[in-house]
């Protein structure tokens, strides 16, 4: 029998999403998919899920969720407060939900983006090979109050595991590449701009986010003049006042305004978990490290499955779980975080 | 124009960086149809390669994005393949890719469906009944497609079109408006905000998500405008139009 989880409340602005659209670009349409893909990617570990299925994305707050059948599923990304059945539950860990179980996920705590997972992926409807909801372009399932959002088959029999916290939540240090127009701002705009701290603002969503220089207006010598062409993931756009805006997976494919730089794809993850009003710097890198940290990025993905570690206990029977420090999710104590 | 002047004039192309899985081919700054009609010409041949590790290509109005992954596909290596194409031939002098499409899209000038179409006759100089037969007199060629699905970019028309685009936004145009200004053609596949002049609305739809060909214009086809009446709009097959996958 097929069972799912029925959306009793949720956060407007809350989206499905899994790896996105590949192939699209040339006909107008970003690849969208997660914000976060290594977050998604921990789901996926937690409940032995192929990288391709999709979960639920939610941008500051949850909603609250029924399970139609005995299902399981797991959180990631962004923590969010969390209770199972109205008794706390910790983040960054696989669930049993048995029929008629209720799940409230309430704000976030640390982060941005948090995700729900289930085992087996939601299977909401698929557009141009995917089923991430782009909601600029009208794309995919947008979930609202009442759905009943059905699971694939589960690849495997449900453990209760966990995974530790990962360091890029506090990485405040972004590497970026020069890119294909940094050739249009001047030699001492670069530099401006390579050792400014930028503080996140709250123009912010799955499009892009601006972010505001201490150094001053970041102005290319270029201003409105060069044609438009395709626009890379992470690459650092300035429009017209200065404002540097670092755009992300449902940006437009393409566009006219001067790119500075461009965010290596391994560092998009930490910068769309940086909140809104906290800071970070720019380290430049050659292309080559760039390549090299791609490397390493995905082979931490990779290895994410050997990561989980079983729960020792089940929180139903823990009585007070806030005493066992777990909302920060699973800590074994002798493992370390090498991300 | 010599092989040497065409260069000399728009180019050369230059190869750079585009993030950790781009490389762009840079034809130019600005859209020329040479320019434009070199990124064509060379995407045809990029995509022949079939190079293990590109994922896709993107033409836009003056240049080539090669996304790869350099995991699968050296930086390095991907380059010098470029590189030994680029120095085949003059592409500022390429001729269109002989597999590019042919469409004849009839579209129903002012009146709701053209609501700018007085305004566009004044900055054209032209009477309004003159505006719908001017724009569908030439031929136009996808320059690209972007900013939203299956819009396409079109070009390029005369001069007396070289009007700039609205300073406020309209919030919404439907699918299929024909939208003008600074010498193009914008043909959105789906409803759009947009700063664009419209003149006039095609009932054909570029996009069809669930369509087994859900882009039916792709970069570099040519495109010619027809004028309908209300009637002839209304009457438009669009379901016959996926079916035989032409118009």
């Amino acid at each position: 029998m097929t069972v799912g989880l029925k959306i009793l409340s949720i956060t407007p602005g809350t989206t499905v999403q899994d790896l996105g659209r590949t192939g699209f670009l040339r006909y107008g349409v970003t690849g969208g998919g997660a914000m976060d893909v290594f977050a998604l990617a921990e789901g996926q570990a937690l409940l032995g899920n192929v990288v391709e299925d999709a979960a639920l994305e939610f941008a500051g707050a949850g909603g609250r969720f029924q399970a139609t059948g005995a299902v399981s599923v797991a959180t990631s990304g962004a923590v969010m407060s969390l209770k199972l059945n109205g008794a706390p539950v910790g983040w960054r860990q696989s669930l049993r939900m048995e029929t008629g179980d209720t799940l409230d996920i309430g704000a976030v705590v640390d982060g941005v983006y948090g995700y729900l997972h289930i085992a087996g992926g939601f299977q909401t409807s698929r557009v141009l090979g995917a089923r991430s909801t782009h909601l600029r372009a009208g794309f995919g399932h947008v979930p609202k109050t009442g759905d009943v959002l059905l699971a694939g088959a589960p690849k495997r029999s449900s453990n209760r595991v966990g995974l530790p916290r990962s360091g890029y939540f506090d990485q405040r240090v972004l590497r970026v590449i020069w890119g294909p127009q940094s050739h249009h701002f001047s030699e001492d705009t670069r530099a401006r701009f390579a050792q400014a701290v930028f503080e996140v603002t709250k123009m912010r969503d799955r499009m892009g986010i601006q972010v505001r220089p201490d150094s001053g207006a970041i102005k290319s010598a270029a201003g409105l003049t060069i044609a438009s062409d395709a626009i890379n993931l992470g690459d650092i756009q300035v429009t017209g006042d200065g404002t540097p805006a670092i755009l992300l997976a449902d940006r437009g494919s393409s566009g006219g305004y001067p790119r500075i730089a461009t965010l290596i794809t391994a560092d998009v993850p930490a910068l769309a978990q940086i909140p809104t009003g906290d800071s970070f710097t720019l380290e430049v890198i050659e292309r080559s490290t760039a390549v090299d940290l791609l490397g390493k990025f995905r082979a931490t993905l990779a290895g994410l499955p050997g990561k989980t570690a079983p729960m020792v206990r089940d929180p139903r029977d823990m009585g007070d779980l806030l005493a066992y420090n777990l909302i920060d999710g699973m800590l074994r104590g002798d493992e370390h975080d090498d991300n | 124009m010599t092989d040497d002047r065409a260069t000399a004039v728009f180019g050369p192309p230059i190869v750079r960086i585009a993030g950790d899985m781009g490389l762009l081919v840079e034809f130019g700054e600005v859209y020329h149809p040479r320019i434009n009609t070199a990124v064509m010409a060379f995407d045809t041949e990029v995509t022949d390669l079939a190079l293990n590790g590109v994922i896709e290509t993107v033409p836009s109005f003056r240049s080539l994005l090669i996304r790869f992954d350099p995991l699968t596909l050296a930086f390095k290596r991907l380059k010098a393949e470029v590189e030994a194409l680029l120095a085949r031939q003059d592409w500022y002098l390429a001729r269109p890719p002989g597999n590019r499409r042919s469409w004849v899209l009839p579209v129903c000038y002012g009146g709701a469906k053209g609501v700018d179409l007085g305004e566009v006759a004044d900055l054209t100089g032209l009477r309004e009944d003159q505006v719908a037969a001017a724009h569908s007199e030439h031929p136009l060629t996808v320059a690209m497609l972007g900013f939203s699905p299956g819009l396409a970019y079109l070009g390029q028309l005369p001069e007396i079109w070289d009007f700039p685009r609205k300073t406020e936004i309209t919030p919404k145009v439907p699918c299929g408006a024909i939208l003008v200004a600074v010498r193009q053609t914008v043909l959105p596949g789906t409803d759009i905000p947009t700063g664009w002049r419209q003149i006039g609305q095609t009932p054909f739809r570029s996009f069809n998500p669930d369509h087994s060909v859900p882009f039916l214009l792709s970069p570099g086809d040519e495109v010619r405008f027809e004028p309908v009446t209300e009637t002839a709009f209304a009457a438009y097959d669009m379901d016959q139009v996926l079916r035989e996958g032409r118009a």
